[in-house]
């Protein structure tokens, strides 16, 4: 018995230091004084401090968070809106169509995305940058929103809808009181994924961005030619220490909220 | 419903405020300003103190942005929506985007310091009488060995890596040009060869070489040789300067038959919308302390030749990244192949790589 808990355990360790071994590797010689990646020569701050003199890096890394938030947040809003609709969709017909449609605009490649995008913003005459970042993003994660929401609003119990409308609930009541409460942890996880996606997109954004406006992706991207120097690894490593406090507050802000409560319903 | 409200209040929040910092750190930068020059450039391929010089020389503003290929970078200007005022394409993307009309003729008159560029690098076939475009950043295609693998063999020639002994010790660019170029070469024929009977011999040249050939790889090949995992890269000369300046145990060589001599040029796109203050940016690169700056900086080889009297005698001295006059002669640029013609260098690339060992 104990044999058998043992391996499992094995087996998830070696794919966590599969996964974060690249990272560490990464962090570990933003610290290098030497300049490149395969000799560690000496123990140096310079990077950081080179990173932190870097103003155009810094307002391209907050251009990012901003982008990420904001499209994040928008994205939620529409795809849960989405969601509830091909979820209470009459015709089973209608339904499938839609879900279908959504399917297929998360299997299609970004390059054609971001091409395709691209070519309408040019052609209603929209000036690459900020707006046209955000609404692409807007765009390619509300799909992600909808399939993250969606099994949540089917697994509800639809007695729930009927009780509290018989108890006298108006539709928004059912919505802000049964419907909504009961789908947010789909909600966050909905939110989070679009805030990845956004965080790490390259092959949209690139064809979207323009005016002096950029997003990271982009410009690591485009330092492939001449290698990536080291201020880039010590970014990678505040992002990296960033999303690890993000991910521990919000474990511990669900830890707290976390009630017994089978049915749900909350206030 | 209560807790979703709040969170996106927070979200709401923290995007204005970062927004109200972004827009702080814009205009304490002075991108907001009317005078600007858009530059659309490689990734770090300039020094970035210079652009703040020519901010202050000049009182324009540049906004500075980057791409990763000069395909993406023709997609983005073919189809505006950001108007660039300066590209920095390679030759064959320069040929292209004349083609489609993509660019705006260079005022010469307006670029005296024109006249430090070295001749040799001036009306090449891709751009006669450099209507279009001024010489950025030149280099070569060549061959960077280990010494450390390899220990005292000599490689001079494409001829050495048919060599028995460097089995499965070669890395390959993944391009059809440079290599189909290299086969040709290696014949004594030329890279812009248009006989078949030439392009097939020179590609079963090659699928003979497959023994001795590990990888053909895309900007892998940095990595790979940065940590000694194979004897030979075959690369373009920057990656080789770049890579020998961290590593001791690395040598480049242009073979002595003959290799691709490449450019980056500064253009003029059409969506230009200062095309004034472009070509004053193309002048303040081209003043030799400053071409001499960026050069150091960037470490590709200069076309200026007057930059080279503010450079290190160590790195101009340096043959295999300024080679003489005599080895020039037996560069060559990349013409313009012509659409059937360049699918059929694909077609025998794709079938040299399909080769089995």
């Amino acid at each position: 018995m104990k044999n058998n808990r043992k391996w499992p355990a094995v087996y998830l360790a070696l794919i966590f230091i599969i996964l974060y071994a690249p990272i560490f590797y990464l962090i570990f010689y933003s610290f290098n004084s030497g300049g490149t990646m395969y000799q560690f020569e000496g123990f140096t701050l310079d990077w950081y401090r080179e990173l932190f003199a870097d103003t155009r890096l810094l307002i391209i890394v907050l251009n990012t968070v901003i982008i990420a938030l904001l499209s994040a947040a928008i994205s939620t809003i529409i795809g849960v809106a989405g969601a509830l609709a091909i979820a209470y969709a009459r015709k089973r017909r209608v339904k499938n169509t839609l879900l279908s449609l959504n399917n297929v605009l998360i299997v299609s490649p970004d390059v054609i995305i971001g091409a395709s995008f691209l070519i309408l913003f040019t052609m209603i005459g929209l000036k690459l940058g900020f707006v046209s970042v955000l609404l692409a993003h807007i765009a390619f994660s509300v799909p992600i929103v909808v399939l993250m929401v969606l099994p949540k609003i089917e697994e509800m119990n639809t007695s729930m809808i009927y009780a509290a409308m018989d108890l006298g609930a108006s539709r928004l009541d059912v919505l802000t009181k049964v419907i909504l409460p009961y789908i947010t942890p789909g909600i966050f996880a909905g939110f989070f994924m679009a805030l990845t996606y956004s965080l790490d997109d390259f092959a949209v954004t690139f064809f979207v961005t323009g005016n002096g406006f950029t997003t990271l992706s982009v410009e690591i991207y485009s330092l492939a030619r001449r290698g990536v120097s080291l201020n880039i690894n010590a970014l990678s490593a505040l992002l990296f220490l960033f999303t690890i406090i993000l991910v521990t507050g919000y474990y511990f802000i669900t830890k707290r909220n976390e009630k017994p409560n089978g049915m749900g319903v909350r206030q | 419903m209560k807790k979703l409200i709040q969170a996106l209040a927070a979200v709401l929040i923290v995007s204005f405020a970062l927004l109200y910092i972004v827009s702080g750190l814009n205009s304490s930068q002075g991108y907001t300003s009317g005078n600007t020059l858009t530059i659309f450039n490689w990734g770090d391929y300039i020094d970035a103190d210079l652009v703040d010089k020519f901010e202050q020389e000049t009182g324009i503003k540049v906004i500075y942005e980057t791409f990763d290929s000069n395909e993406a970078m023709m997609t983005k200007i073919e189809q505006g929506g950001t108007a660039y005022d300066i590209a920095v394409p390679s030759e064959y993307a320069i040929e292209k985007m004349k083609e489609e009309n993509l660019l705006l003729p260079v005022d010469h008159s307006k670029i005296p310091n024109l006249k430090y560029i070295d001749p040799r690098f001036m009306d090449l076939p891709f751009d006669p009488e450099n209507e279009f475009s001024i010489p950025y950043f030149w280099g070569t295609v060549g061959i960077l060995y280990n010494t450390d693998i390899l220990g005292d063999k000599k490689i001079t020639s494409w001829n050495d890596l048919w060599d028995p002994e460097l089995k499965n010790q070669i890395l390959l660019i993944d391009g059809a040009r440079e290599v189909m170029g290299m086969g040709l070469n290696s014949l004594h024929y030329s890279l812009n060869d248009k006989n078949k009977d030439h392009l097939i011999e020179a590609k079963e040249k090659l699928d003979r070489l497959t023994p001795n050939i590990k990888a053909i790889v895309g900007d892998e090949i940095r990595m790979l040789m940065e940590n000694d995992e194979a004897g030979i890269g075959v690369v373009w000369s920057g990656t080789a300067q770049e890579l020998m300046w961290e590593k001791d145990n690395l040598e480049y060589v242009v073979p002595e038959e003959g290799s691709n001599l490449w450019f980056d040029n500064m253009v003029i796109p059409k969506t230009a919308q200062n095309p004034e203050a472009a070509h004053q940016f193309m002048n303040f690169i081209l003043d030799p302390e400053n071409a001499a700056q960026n050069t150091e900086y960037v470490g590709y080889s200069t076309p200026n030749k007057e930059a080279l009297k503010y450079m290190d005698e160590e790195t101009i001295s340096d043959e295999r990244f300024y080679p003489d006059e005599e080895m020039t002669a037996r560069l060559e640029v990349y013409e313009n192949l012509g659409k059937r013609m360049l699918a059929y260098y694909n077609e025998l690339f794709l079938e040299f790589k399909m080769h089995k060992k």
